[in-house]
């Protein structure tokens, strides 16, 4: 019953999923990868061209139908690289900022904001994030309880957030 | 404003903290949600910062933070958390306070019962001779001299009980009739046990095994 697929604005779905698609890209491929754009737009052109043949039936989420489209088409990457290759490419952990001279200058206000902490925030930060320590080893590191690293780690972010939008 | 329940995971999936399932249930959550999605890449911001750029920790700093953090004396303490170093004081007190009290509640003394293997002092007892496997019936069986006014009972067992004497000597030597019995290729133990000069057991030796090996 093709009459019954759900209504869908082939526009504002791009403009909604498209970073959605590309943080999952970027973030299985590394952003250091270059190709991670394309395969990004090759998933949104395979996402409008499958709801326009009506392989959208409404039976799961469209985010649901998007994500098993960006998942399969990751693996498939992955493989063809792998053959030409011999091995995956190694996914970068984070994103590089320094991308582009926006991205720069919005890395630069996240430091100096990290740089205006109070220091008991920064070690939070330093342990939890950079150390990559779990929360009960920086609780144990800094002797406080593991629900204060928590609301450290929390204040401290919220604090970044604030400076970054004055 | 109720917290969508995924938005503790950001941290845990940024991390690459997460097992395969919980990271494709995260990552078809944030397809979904809007609202965590920005979350995410607001935190991913953030979190990439700190991760690259090592200056926003002060080069100065970063070893203090290592050595404040690692100081022998704050991992110590910081075994437990004040909760729960707390908690175990509370526990500790009341063991004391138990083992105090515990004693006005008895009648009486209690009885001290010993049985034959049990010792008085902690002493211990050194065979000497023999403890590895010989070539002839052993004419002697030494062990280490505790002090004066003690008696010991040395016992040779074939499996059974071969021989007990008694003697104050650190030193028995083997009857002739007892060496007769004894044959090559058997196996054999020993046992000393040290009693005061009152009658109480002060030491048992290990029982030790040794074989009179056959003449070649």
């Amino acid at each position: 019953m093709t009459d019954t697929q759900p209504e869908i604005d082939l526009d504002e779905l791009v403009l909604k999923y498209r970073p959605v698609v590309s943080f999952r890209v970027r973030k299985a491929l590394g952003g250091a990868t270059p190709d991670w754009e394309d395969v990004a737009d090759e998933i949104i052109t395979q996402v409008i061209e499958k709801i326009k043949n009506g392989e959208f039936r409404g039976e799961s989420s469209i985010g649901t139908f998007i994500y098993t489209i960006t998942s399969r088409r990751i693996v498939d990457h992955i493989r063809q690289k792998t053959k030409v290759l011999r091995h995956a490419p190694e996914p970068s952990a984070f994103p590089d900022p320094h991308e582009t001279v926006e991205n720069r200058e919005r890395a630069e206000q996240i430091a100096n904001a990290v740089k205006g902490l109070k220091p008991k925030f920064r070690e939070v930060l330093y342990l939890y994030y950079y150390k990559e320590m779990p929360r009960e080893e920086v609780a144990r590191r800094l002797g406080i309880p593991p629900r204060r690293v928590s609301e450290r780690v929390n204040y401290a972010l919220k604090l970044i957030k604030k400076d970054l939008k004055k | 404003m109720t917290e969508c329940k995924y938005e503790g995971l950001i941290d845990r999936y940024l991390l690459h903290q997460m097992g395969e399932g919980e990271r494709n249930e995260f990552e078809e959550h944030y397809f979904n949600c809007a609202s965590c999605f920005a979350k995410m890449v607001e935190r991913d911001e953030i979190v990439g910062v700190l991760k690259r750029e090592k200056s926003v920790f002060a080069a100065e700093e970063r070893p203090a933070i290592e050595a404040r953090t690692t100081a022998l004396h704050e991992r110590v303490f910081a075994f437990f958390t004040p909760k729960q170093w707390a908690l175990a004081g509370a526990a500790a007190a009341l063991l004391i306070a138990v083992l105090t009290m515990t004693p006005l509640f008895r009648n009486g003394h209690s009885e001290f019962v010993m049985n034959g293997e049990e010792t008085v002092r902690g002493s211990s007892l050194t065979l000497i001779s023999p403890v590895i496997d010989i070539n002839a019936v052993p004419a002697y069986f030494e062990w280490k001299k505790l002090g004066d006014d003690v008696e010991y009972q040395v016992s040779i067992y074939n499996g059974d009980l071969l021989w007990k004497t008694s003697t104050k000597d650190n030193t028995v030597s083997l009857p002739e009739d007892i060496k007769s019995r004894m044959i090559a290729g058997q196996r054999y133990s020993w046992q000393v046990k040290a009693f005061s000069k009152e009658g109480t057991l002060i030491a048992v030796s290990s029982r030790v095994q040794f074989t009179v090996n056959p003449a070649n």
